[in-house]
């Protein structure tokens, strides 16, 4: 009798450690290979920032660039979509810019490509944007 | 040593390659041109820091990154 109800407990506690195995695999799955991209893309990201642009996104999870067309300043903000603000001289948001590439890429990248795209190809990079109003237009 | 970076979902995957072996030179030469003509921009950085679109195959560029067309989002 004693011996059996050992059995059954035993049966219950290694179906329970082998589910306990698969879930903390499965989370250190997701866990580490979901953040390596991320990680990569930041990384990536940092690499390519200038030293001013690096300060004020350690700081702000923000950085500023400037067109190289009009001269005109954006804040991208980290994000993978409507992370684009058009800002004035007081460095308040005005037009919301919103591009990307056409692959699915993690923020880092996303941020990056925004970066590069505004200060080698402004024009190019706006034309295929789609505009949204930001926060203080609405205000 | 220069390095080809794609940007991809996992972040980026790197190829490095010897600029001083020919052989490793034109495979790279014929990854840009693929990754070109697929419609990627490439892009490689000044000495300063700037980031610079290129068009051609730059074999002494030490980073040279590719992106996917743009799209409004």
């Amino acid at each position: 009798m004693f011996e059996q109800l050992l059995h059954i407990v035993e049966n219950h506690l290694r179906r329970f450690r082998t589910g306990l195995v698969r879930g903390a695999r499965a989370f250190h799955d997701w866990f580490w290979h979901g953040n390596d991209s991320e990680g990569r893309g930041l990384k990536l990201l940092r690499e390519w920032l200038s030293p001013q642009q690096l300060a004020q996104h350690d700081a702000n999870k923000y950085f500023d660039v400037t067109g190289c067309e009009s001269g005109k300043r954006y804040r991208i903000y980290h994000g993978t979509s409507m992370n684009i603000h058009e800002i004035d001289g007081a460095g308040r948001p005005r037009t919301g810019w919103c591009f990307v590439p056409n692959t699915n890429l993690v923020a880092g990248d996303v941020m990056l490509v925004q970066k590069i795209a505004l200060e080698t190809d402004e024009c190019g990079a706006l034309a295929v944007a789609k505009k949204f109003e930001s926060k203080d237009q609405l205000n | 040593m220069a390095t080809q970076i794609v940007m991809d979902h996992n972040g980026d995957t790197r190829q490095n390659f010897d600029a001083n072996d020919a052989k490793a030179v034109l495979k790279a030469e014929r990854r840009f041109k693929a990754l070109t003509g697929a419609g990627f921009t490439a892009a490689t950085r000044t000495a300063d820091g700037e980031p610079v679109v290129t068009r051609t195959f730059d074999p002494t560029a030490e980073e040279t990154l590719f992106f996917s067309r743009l799209v409004g989002g």
